[in-house]
């Protein structure tokens, strides 16, 4: 029988070499890590193929609005926006992306966080949207699934309401 | 070692063979899913430490560093088992990640982390910690059984 210290030694000769190898084939991800490059493609979320609109309750989306954060996008049609919106809203009918998104991807970079709402819990209008936009190349997509209703509810700023 | 019983010890005949064979089969079997595990992981090493990030044991830094190095060690013990050369440390080095897994799969059961385990194939569906963690033990109890039947052919018979 081999002294156990045999054995310790080889169990570290084998840890040293096989991390060696793992070091230098992964030497340009552990650089990039290291400088902090690598955050974008950081897989912290393991999902980044099949990315969904992450959905935000009305508090987590006024502290937004408050810290002027993020970019307010109104999936309702254009009439509906016109007769009230949470302020400084955007419009972006679901029915006329197709159309505007050029005019809107020149706007607007890919980076910016979007929050998307319409009409509250029973209009999906916002997730539709939210999935297009993702598909379209938009980082960051929160869902404000209470919509206008629920705002307009907590009395939080709205504009475009007619006296 | 000499065919026949020893005088007051256990019959030889009879258990070298089956031992033998087992013996094979647990370096096979264990060598290849180790093998496998670390080549999938070498394939994307980015999405394996963003697996290990899951977990939130390590520090940023800390969950490239084991992404980039600790499939490396699972290949080279995988082999080393299948080829038969340094099954001893090979062996033990398994025994002991499926420990530190074993340990990282409960923590996150206890924390209520609801994480792929990230042991094979990274991205894709998940592999829920409770069935990882059964996985683990199986793995750790194969180990032991290989560990075991290694020492007992070095070991001189009993006189």
């Amino acid at each position: 029988m081999k002294p156990p210290r045999t054995l310790i030694t080889e169990i570290v000769v084998i840890i040293a070499v096989a991390a060696a190898i793992g070091l230098a084939w992964n030497r340009q991800m552990l650089v990039e890590s290291w400088t902090g490059k690598v955050q974008r493609s950081s897989p912290t979320v393991a999902t980044t193929t099949d990315r969904l609109p992450l959905p935000l309750g009305v508090m987590q989306v006024k502290e937004l609005f408050d810290r002027g954060e993020g970019y307010f996008l109104d999936a309702r049609d254009a009439a509906t926006f016109a007769g009230g919106h949470i302020r400084g809203a955007r419009s972006l009918p679901l029915g006329e992306f197709e159309t505007r998104l050029p005019e809107f991807r020149k706007q607007v970079p890919k980076t910016m966080p979007l929050i998307i709402y319409c009409n509250g819990y029973g209009c999906h209008d916002s997730m539709d949207l939210g999935k297009k936009l993702i598909q379209a190349g938009y980082w960051e997509i929160f869902i404000f699934e209470g919509g206008y209703p629920e705002w307009k509810e907590a009395g939080y700023p709205v504009e475009g309401t007619k006296p | 070692m000499e065919r026949g019983g020893l005088p007051g010890g256990r019959d030889q005949t009879v258990t070298e063979a089956p031992r033998k064979y087992l013996k094979l089969a647990l370096r096979i079997v264990l060598g290849g899913i180790f093998l496998y595990a670390g080549m999938l992981k070498i394939a994307d090493p980015a999405t394996f430490a963003g697996s290990v990030a899951a977990y939130k044991l390590l520090p940023t830094f800390g969950n490239y560093l084991v992404a980039a190095t600790l499939p490396w060690v699972e290949v080279f013990c995988g082999v080393l088992l299948i080829i038969g050369i340094r099954t001893r440390p090979a062996a033990t080095l398994i025994l002991l990640m499926n420990l530190v897994f074993a340990v990282a799969l409960s923590s996150a059961i206890i924390r209520g982390l609801d994480i792929d385990c990230g042991c094979f194939r990274q991205g894709g569906p998940k592999t829920s910690p409770w069935i990882a963690l059964l996985r683990d033990l199986a793995f750790i109890a194969g180990t032991v059984v290989l560990l075991w039947l290694d020492t007992c052919r070095t070991e001189p018979p009993a006189a």
